[in-house]
C-alpha cells in the first residue's frame, strides 16, 4: 500500500495503517536521534515523543513534503529541546575558519591506524567528538552526511538557508576531523 | 589558476565544502592537481572521508523490545 494511502487511512483512525507507518520509520528515526544525542535511552525517548507528536498532529500533515521530512523536523525539535537542558558552555561552535583550517591540522593522518568500528576506543572518540559540537552543527552534519539527505532537504528540515547549511556542514566536518585526529595523538 | 598557486589551507576548506562533489571549474581542477602532488592534502582528504564514513556506519541497532515498547507507548499494541 502506498504511503499516501496509509496516511489517509491513519488520519481516519485506522490503527493498522498507523502501525505500518510507525514500522516504516522507527529504525531511521531512532538511529537519527541516537546520532544526535549519543545516548540510547534518550534516543528511544525522543523517538517515542516524535511518534506521539506525529499521531497528535497527523491531521495537519498536508502532504506537501515527504512524511519522513516532516518526521525528521519533529525529531530535530525534540533533540534541540533535549539539548537545551545542557549548559551552552559544554558545546563548541566551530565558526573560526582560521583555527579550523590551520596548517597544524594538515598533519599526517596516516599515523592513525586503520580503525574498525568494532574498536571501542574509536566509538568513544566518535561519541566524545560529536558531543562537543554545538547541536545546530551536529544536526546539519547528521542529516546531510550521515543520513545522506540533500542540502535542500536539510535546509527544509532545519529552517536554515542553503548557504547556512553548507557553511555549518563544512565547519562541522573540519571540527570532527580535527577532534578525532587530536584524540588519536593522545 | 595554476596548481602551484593553491595554498594547503584553500585545499582544506575546499575539501570540506565540496567533498565528493565533482565540480568542474578552473579552481577545482587546480585543487585536484594540488592534491595529487601534496601528500598532506591527500591525507587530509582521506581523513575527512574516513570521519564521515565512521559516523555513517556507527549505528546503534534497533531491537524488537524497542519496537514493542514503542507500540505500547503509542497504544498501538
Amino acid at each position: 500500500m502506498s504511503e499516501e494511502k496509509l496516511i489517509h487511512l491513519a488520519k481516519e483512525g485506522d490503527k493498522d495503517a498507523l502501525r505500518e507507518l510507525v514500522k516504516q520509520h522507527e529504525k531511521t528515526l531512532y538511529s537519527f536521534a541516537f546520532k544526535i544525542c549519543r545516548n540510547k535511552d534518550k534516543a528511544e525517548d525522543i523517538m517515542q515523543e516524535t511518534f506521539l507528536s506525529m499521531i497528535k498532529s497527523l491531521k495537519n500533515f498536508d502532504g506537501n513534503s515527504k512524511l519522513s521530512t516532516w518526521l525528521y523536523r519533529i525529531t530535530v525539535n525534540h533533540c534541540l529541546m533535549s539539548a537545551r537542558s545542557k549548559k551552552k558552555e559544554l558545546f563548541v561552535e566551530p565558526n573560526d575558519d582560521d583555527e579550523l583550517f590551520a596548517e597544524k591540522h594538515a598533519a599526517d593522518w596516516s599515523t592513525i591506524p586503520n580503525q574498525s568500528l568494532e574498536n571501542k576506543e574509536l566509538r568513544e572518540i566518535l561519541d566524545q567528538s560529536i558531543n562537543k559540537l554545538a547541536p545546530d552543527y551536529r544536526i546539519v552534519f547528521t542529516l546531510r552526511d550521515v543520513q545522506q539527505l540533500s542540502t535542500e532537504e536539510t535546509a527544509g528540515i532545519t529552517g536554515l538557508s542553503v548557504a547556512a547549511v553548507k557553511s555549518r556542514l563544512h565547519r562541522a566536518r573540519a571540527f570532527l576531523r580535527n577532534e578525532i585526529s587530536e584524540a588519536f595523538k593522545k | 589558476m595554476k596548481f602551484e598557486d593553491v595554498k594547503c589551507k584553500d585545499v582544506m576548506i575546499h575539501i570540506c565544502e565540496n567533498l565528493k562533489e565533482d565540480l568542474d571549474s578552473e579552481k577545482c581542477r587546480a585543487i585536484k592537481e594540488h592534491i595529487e602532488h601534496c601528500t598532506s592534502c591527500a591525507d587530509y582528504c582521506t581523513s575527512v572521508e574516513s570521519t564521515i564514513s565512521w559516523y555513517r556506519e556507527y549505528d546503534p541497532g534497533f531491537t524488537d523490545d524497542m519496537h514493542q515498547n514503542l507500540l505500547k507507548k503509542l497504544n498501538l499494541e
